[in-house]
This record gives structure tokens, sequence and C-alpha cells, in this order.
């Protein structure tokens, strides 16, 4: 029954907003993603949870316990929130071995010597990192010392885990491995999790639910499911697996459905449209349209451009006066002229006002 | 995973907000202390411990009519320009030949050149006077083999240039900082458009001294300012009064009473003038970022390979070394060895034990130099901690004035020594209850500390930057409160910077005089004012004596502070 709830969380730096008016119900047990790019305030709400900042207004929750709320002006120290934070850059006390670390919060607690190491020893056993107790953090590699990091946030049973960004320093690899071993601790010890990252494939893999945020708020929550197939907006859209988008008008609207001319002067079949008007852009991933044998419903005919080979598919950038976009195949394609079907239900409607804005920071497709 | 450890409920006792408000408030009364009874001063018509005395401007009107300051502040500015000049000229020339090129000996001429700094210009203005004064050594030896004597110390110029070549080291090191520093790159980019190693030098990297230049030179230019000894020394035989010296007669030399609110005038009068010159130091670094180049992975600059020239540049560099340091030092250690020092007899003939037995013979000048011991150590300890604890609220806390506490404990800048001491030396009269401190080296400690406080911070919150915060971040979130943060987290990491400054606060308080000139009495003497007490009796032997102590303490102690602390003590 301890749910993490924020509500109306509002930080401002100076004239900066770097979090607006974000609200989150978290249950025990979930594991949350704050995703988004890089400097969109995702870092600043976990440590506005753990107390390492303050917010402006708002008011933020577990259970019965009011850590923050202007209104009250109640504001908890940070060291009386019992939550167990992991940082980017491990934040290992490079003065005290593993073990001391991982003693610290415990002695603070005033734990006996003999349950303290019993704890101190299970913590360990739990990251796979038991036989390195009396190293100290600069003797580990990276991978190390972020599963030490991970053992000295569990050790005290927090009641909340906070993550930011830890698998980032980590090579792609073993950030890979890392992240299903992470998962499966997490469920194992069935602890409230809230995890920042700013890569999608990460999110989308070790997720209960994702709170997408961009420039300070949260544009969509749901499970990797629904942020990946229904894009709530442009954004999301985007920065989620980087989809295509093709500008068009509705020219027919329905309840399921609706039909789109696109800029090339094609006509096809599509999901709802959003009210407002009808100049409108198709979202659709490259990896949902398919190429087909000759002309037919929804299908378009194109010039196939160049391609590039992604290591599990081909990608190739497609082209039709008026329109560019990208699609995937899983086998090598000749160049010329084809077919490219774009599946209705694939596709979602966002308004052309809101298309969204290139970022830098949005991964890649991959 | 079955653990016991409850969420932590009750708070244990958390000392942090009675640390941050006792330091905070501790400091401010500190630093208020030596300033308040000054201002009051200056605005009083009698003493400020007379219950009769009233507000007045009158002690100003009557520095500018009676006293005639005017010639005063001519004098003053004059030694602080030249003196200015001279320090920035020979720091920045030695640094780059140090800093860049190849010229023999550089590291051991490096080592020789920062010597000054280490001990007061008490001592350096003695070993001048030892040799270059009008019965110097070397003067009288001019003298017979040219007929002529071609210097006069007792005069604006010698002042100035002694003053400036004491100060050098600080333009030195400043200035080294700077070339070693610069980013290699930069000069390579300038070699490969067509400039020669030395265009590469001129056009590229000096100019990224400027900063450095002007940084010291404000600095110097303040030293100057405050220097007591040298206008006390030098100046005083020929007539020529610098505010220093001014303030020190009136305020003490002047035999039957002194005049307070003369005095409590000039002194509010210096404050004000050293205030706006810190103040426009920090004005003109603003914007100074464009001469930033150490970042990333900046490459170490490569060393100019002179040629034959260099040969010219180490004749320069040592006739640098030799005479201004070599040289004055050695005119202490002799002076305090023989009878009497002159060219006419081989000095060899002269050896006697005798003046270091008068020192060490007598109690009093014997407690000179335990009671500097004493207040270096207990000082140099008691100051770092003080130090460490602003340090660590200023720039690693929550606290609501964390950044005005900066500002109050980087005040006393601005503060000179005879002010720090005057001020201090009122504040115990004035306030009740303080008289039991009065003429002891708790003052002295206090005083001392307070005037050092900025010297300390220099130490350690650049050393505390390298510190990546979230180490702090991670120990609250486990549970630590602030005060257990800093004491369990963050000092054992910054101990390599606690060492570096206590050893260089005990430096500094071991060489200190000037503040306490207005402070001491029989009892709480230290070496500077024993040396000072010595000197106006003209017994120049034992003065000597009891700077070649201070001189081996002090080499014993870097010695020891670098090996065994390693303290990092200029470089
Ligand atoms: N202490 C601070 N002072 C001023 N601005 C800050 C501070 N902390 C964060 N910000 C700003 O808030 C925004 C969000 O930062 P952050 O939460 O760190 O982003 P990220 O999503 O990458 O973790 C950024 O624009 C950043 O510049
Ligand atoms: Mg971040």
């Amino acid at each position: 029954m301890a749910d993490l709830v924020l509500e109306n969380l509002t930080i401002a730096y100076g004239n900066v907003t770097a979090v607006r008016d974000v609200s989150l119900t978290i249950p025990k047990g979930e594991f949350l993603t704050l995703l988004g790019p890089s400097g969109c305030g995702k870092s600043t709400t976990l440590f506005a949870i753990a107390g390492l900042n303050h917010a402006t207004s708002g008011r933020i929750a577990l259970g019965e316990r009011v850590f923050f709320d202007d209104r009250t002006g109640r504001s908890e120290p940070p060291e009386r929130r019992n939550i167990g934070l992991v940082f980017q850059s491990y934040a290992l006390w490079p003065h005290k071995t593993v073990a001391d670390n991982l003693a610290f919060p415990l002695e603070l607690r005033k734990v006996g010597r003999a349950e303290r190491d019993r704890a101190i020893a299970e913590a360990l056993d739990l990251v796979e990192m038991g036989a390195y107790a009396r190293r100290y953090p600069f003797e580990l590699s990276g991978g190390q010392q972020q599963r030490v990091a991970l053992a000295r946030a569990l050790v005290y049973r927090p009641s909340l885990l906070l993550l930011d960004e830890p698998l980032s320093n980590l090579d792609a690899k073993l950030r890979e491995r890392a992240r299903v071993w992470l998962r499966e601790l997490q469920e194992r010890l069935n602890v409230t999790t809230i995890y920042v990252t700013h890569d999608q494939a990460e999110a989308l893999a070790v997720s209960d639910r994702i709170a997408v945020m961009h420039n300070g708020t949260i544009r969509q929550l749901g499970t990797p499911t629904e942020i990946y197939e229904q894009p709530s907006d442009a954004f999301v859209a985007d920065f989620i697996g980087s989809s295509n988008f093709l500008e068009g008008t509705v020219v027919e609207r329905g309840a399921s459905g609706s039909r789109v001319r696109l800029a090339n002067g094609a006509t096809i079949a599509t999901s709802a449209a959003p009210g407002g008007p009808g100049e409108v852009l198709v979202a659709i991933r490259p990896e949902r349209i398919t190429l087909a044998d000759g002309p037919g419903e929804n299908t378009i005919p194109v010039t196939l451009g160049t391609g590039s080979y992604l290591g599990s598919v081909y990608q190739y950038e497609v082209s039709t006066p008026g329109l560019n976009f990208r699609i995937q195949t899983d086998r090598r394609v000749p160049q010329g002229d084809v077919f490219a079907r774009i599946p209705p239900e694939a596709t979602t409607l966002f308004l052309k006002s809101e298309a969204p804005v290139r970022n830098e920071e949005a991964a890649p497709v991959v | 995973m079955s653990l016991t450890a409850e969420p932590i409920g009750k708070p244990a006792l958390d000392p942090s907000r009675w640390v941050m408000w006792g330091v905070a408030i501790l400091t401010t009364v500190l630093v208020i202390g030596p300033i308040a009874p000054i201002v009051a001063q200056a605005f009083l018509d009698r003493p400020l411990y007379d219950d009769e005395a009233t507000l007045t401007l009158a002690n100003f009107v009557r520095l500018v009519t009676e006293q005639g300051i005017g010639i005063v502040a001519f004098n003053t500015i004059v030694f602080a320009v030249i003196t200015t000049v001279v320090a920035q000229l020979f720091g920045a020339a030695a640094a780059i030949v140090i800093g860049r090129t190849n010229v023999p000996g550089r590291k051991w001429m490096g080592e020789l050149l920062v010597w000054p700094l280490f001990v007061s210009h008490l001592v350096i203005a003695f070993g001048w006077f030892t040799m270059y004064g009008p019965s110097g050594y070397l003067t009288l030896m001019m003298r017979s083999l040219t007929g002529v004597t071609p210097w006069n110390l007792y005069t604006l110029t010698g002042m100035g240039i002694v003053a400036g070549l004491s100060q050098a080291p600080l333009a030195y090191l400043m200035c080294l900082g700077a070339v070693t520093k610069a980013d290699a790159q930069l000069e390579d980019a300038a070699r490969t458009v067509g400039a020669g190693p030395f265009r590469a030098l001129w056009s590229v990297t000096v100019p990224m001294m400027r900063p450095a230049i002007i940084y010291s030179g404000v600095l110097n230019f303040v030293v100057g300012i405050e220097m007591l000894s040298i206008p006390l020394l030098f100046g005083a035989p020929a007539g020529i009064q610098t505010i220093t010296s001014f303030l020190y007669e009136e305020g003490i030399q002047a035999a039957v009473r002194p005049d307070y609110g003369i005095v409590g005038a000039a002194a509010l009068i210096l404050l004000l003038v050293v205030a706006g010159l810190v103040w426009l130091q920090g004005a003109l670094m603003t914007g100074s970022g464009r001469f930033i180049t150490v970042r990333g992975k900046a490459s170490r600059p490569s060393t100019i390979d002179l040629g034959p020239w260099r040969w010219i540049a180490f004749t320069g560099l040592f006739a640098y070394v030799f005479f201004t340091i070599v040289v004055v030092f050695a005119g202490i250690f002799l002076r305090a060895s023989v009878t009497f020092l002159t060219p006419l007899v081989p000095f060899w003939n002269l050896f006697t034990a005798d003046h270091f037995w008068l020192i060490l013979d007598n109690s009093s000048y014997l407690r000179s130099i335990t009671n500097s011991i004493v207040v270096s150590l207990i000082g140099g300890v008691a100051g770092t901690a003080l130090v460490v604890i602003i340090t660590l609220i200023a720039r690693r806390s929550e606290f609501v004035f964390g950044r005005a506490l900066e500002y109050v404990a980087l005040f006393p800048r601005s503060l000179p020594g005879i002010i720090a001491g005057l001020g201090f030396f009122y504040a115990v009269i004035w306030v009740p209850g303080l008289d039991a401190v009065r003429g002891t080296i708790w003052v002295l400690i206090v005083a001392f500390m307070v005037r050092y406080i900025p010297v300390g911070f220099g130490a350690i919150a650049p050393a505390l930057a390298q510190i990546g915060d979230e180490l702090d971040r991670g120990a609250r979130v486990s549970g630590a409160n602030w005060w257990t943060t800093v004491t369990r987290i963050v000092l054992p990491l910054l101990k390599p910077a606690l060492f570096s400054c206590f050893a260089l606060l005990f430096i500094h308080f071991f060489k200190e005089y000037v503040t306490a000139v207005f402070l001491y009495q029989p009892g709480s003497e230290i070496i500077g004012t024993t040396m000072l007490q010595l000197w106006a009796q003209g017994d120049n032997g034992p003065v000597s004596a009891l700077a070649t102590i201070q001189v081996v303490i002090t080499a014993i102690f870097v010695f020891v502070a670098r090996r065994a602390l390693g303290a990092k003590i200029y470089g």
C-alpha cells in the first residue's frame, strides 16, 4: 500500500524550470522508468524524490510519509527518507573498502556488528560481488563498481530504489547483460524502483511503465507496448524508435479510422485523426512498412535509394515526389522502383502544428 | 533479502544546524571584531573606551590639515607602485625563463626563488640592510673598489626595489602556473602557421599570463601599501613615512599619549583603499575566461631550446637569484655569526656564537621563539579546522547564509595586518570581559587566524571542488546527516589539502609580526616583535641571530611538512 505519489511537482532554478507540474503515482513494487533526452529534467525529478534538491512546489509522499509538501512547508532531509540511490558515477567512497562502503549506512542505522556483517555478505552475494569485499573501489572495473553501488543502495533495505543512468558508463555489451540482471534482481526483491535513462531500448526492455519526459514535463505515461505502439504525441513517436513523419491532409474522418491525402497525391487509410485542422503528420515506424509486389490498398510507388545494413535489418531511404522516408527489411533489396505498403493500424496521426523538434539526443533507429 | 534494518525514524541528535550557525556567527564576530572599533574610533573625539567620547568628523579634518597626510599618501603610492612594477617584471620574466626554456639549473634556481615567501619582510629587509645598507658589506666593498656608493636604500626608489624583489616570487608563482598550464596545442597551432618558437611564446602564451600578472600585481600593490618593515627600517632614518609607518609611530611610538582619533581615521582610510583594491582585483578578473586554456586533456607545453643563448639567460637568472636572494640570506647568517661584519677584515677571523647565546640566555628572547612556535602550531591547527568548516558550509551545505559566510570569511583579504592588530587591540580594551586575554598569545592566535582565513580557504576550496558532490549526496541518501557526512566522508578525502592548509598557515603565522605589534606584551612576544625591539636598540648581531633561528626553523618545518605530510607549499 506504500505508493509513491508525486503531485504537481515543479522545480525551478532561477528562470529555468527544470521540472514542470509532474504528477505520478507509482505502486509498490513497480519498475518505472523516466525516459527522455538529456536535460529534460529526469535527474532533477529523481533527486527531488531523494531530497537532494528542493522542489519549488508540489508534493511528494510515500504512502503515509510526506517527504515534501510546499503548502505545509514540510521537507524531510534526505537522510531520513530511507531511499537507495545509485548515481551515474556510482559515487563509491574511495577511501572505504567495498565492505566499508556497505557498512556505513548500516552503522548509521545502529545495526549490530553481527547483523551488519551478515547483511553486507548477503547484499554482496546478491550482486555477485562477495569475493571483492576487501577491495577498494579503484581496484574494481566499471561493471563491478556499478554492482557494488547497487549493493550499497540495497543493503539497508530502502523503501525505494532510485537509479540515475546506472548503466550509462558501461560498454554496450555489458549494458545489455546488466539490464536483464538488474530487472531480475528488482523482481526478486520487489522493491519499488525508479529508473532514469535516455536510452529508449533500455527503457523498453526493463520497465513496467515508462514516463517519457520532454522539457520538464511528462509527455506520455504507459507500458512499453503502449508507448511504442500508441505514442500520444509526435515527440514520443519520434523519440521512441524514431518514426517517419509523412505530411498529409485529412480527407475523410471516421471513428475508427480516416483517410489522408499524402504530399505525393496518394490517399491512404490511417488510424483515427485528431480533432482540429486537417493538416496532419502520419507517423509510421520504418519496420512496419512492408514492400509489396504491385499496386494495392494503401500501397504507394516509391524509388528505393541508398541502404545501410544495421546488423539485423537493412534500412533504405525511399522517395516519391514530395515524400522521403525510411523503411526496414530483413533482406537486401536491389535499388529501383518498388511499392511500399503502409498498414493503417500501424499509423498514428498528429496535428502538423505539433511537429517534433528533431533532437540530436534521440537514440538512433536500431 | 531479510534485513532487520528499520527505516530511519526519529533522527539521531543532529548537530549540523548548530555547527553551521555557530561557525557562521563566530566567523562574523571575528571578522567584524577588529573593524568595528576602528570605524568607531575614526569618528570619536576621544579614545573609544572613554565614556565622554562624542561623534565627530574632526579627526579627518585634522588628518588632512595638521598631519600632512598628503606627503604620507604620496610616499605610500610611489612606494607601492615601484614595488609592484619591480615584482611583476622580475616575477614574469623568471616564470618564462624557468617555466618554458631549457636554461641550465632552472630546477634549483626555481626552488631558491620562492624562499623569500617563507620568511617575513622583516628578515628580508634586515638581510638587505646588512649587505646593501649604508654601511652594508657589499656597499662598503663597492665603495672601496670604485670610490663611490652606487646605491642608496634609504630612498623611495631603493625601498621600492627591495620590496619589489621580495614580492617577485609571488608574481613568479602565479605566472609560472599560467605559462606551464597553457595548452601546448595553442602554441603548436601558432607554429604550424609559421611562427618560430619565440614568436609563438611571445604572441600566444605571454598574453595568457595577463590575468596572472594583473591578479598578482594588485596583490603586490596591496602588500606594498600595507608593508611595515621596509618603510620602518629604510624610510624612517631618511624621514620617509608611509601610511603603515605613520600608523605605527602614531599608535605606539608616540611617547606620551597616542592620538587615537588620528590613528582611527588614517586606519579607516587605509582599510577603505585596500578593500577598494581587492574589489578592483575581483572586477578585473571577471570575464577572464577567454584566457583559461586548461580544458580537457591539455598537453604540457614543450620547453624552448635557447641554444647558446641559454648561458646568457643562465647568467641573468643566476645574478638575480644570487644577488637578491642568496646574498640577502647569507648576509643574515653571516651577520649572526660574527662580532662585526666588514669587508676590511676576513669574516672568518671574527666568528662568534655570542649573538646566539645572547638570544638563548635571555628568557624573554627565548620565550619569543617558543611563543612563535606555539602560536603557529595551535593557530595552524585551529585555523585549519575553522577554515575547513567554513569552506564546507559555504560550498557543501544547504545553509541559507552559506554564500554570505564565504564573503565574510574572505573579507580579511582587505584587512591589512596593521589594521587587524590595531582593531583587535581596540576591541580587547573596548569590549568588557576581554581584558583577561589582553596581551596573551591567545589574542595573537585569534588575530592571525582571522587575517589568514582567506589563505587557508585558497588551499582548501580548490581541493574540495575536486571531490564530486555525489559522494556527499550518496552519504546523505544512505542516512547520514550533514555533519556525519562531512566528518566521515569529505574530511578523510580532504586530508592532503588539510595538511597543505596547516603548513601554509603555520608558515604565515610563524613569519607574521605586523599584526602583533599592537597586541603583544611582555610574556606574549614573538620572534618578529623581539626583532623589532632589538633593532630599535641597534643590536644588529642578535637581530640576525634571531632571524637566522627563524629561517632555520622555517626550513626544517617546510622540509618535514613536504616529506612527512606531503603538504603542497608553493609548488
Ligand atoms: N542546480 C541546477 N541549477 C540550475 N539549473 C539546473 C540545475 N540542475 C539542473 N538544472 C537544469 O535543469 C534541467 C534538467 O536537468 P537534469 O534533470 O539534470 O536533466 P537530465 O534529464 O539529463 O537528467 C537542465 O536544463 C539543467 O540545466
Ligand atoms: Mg541526468
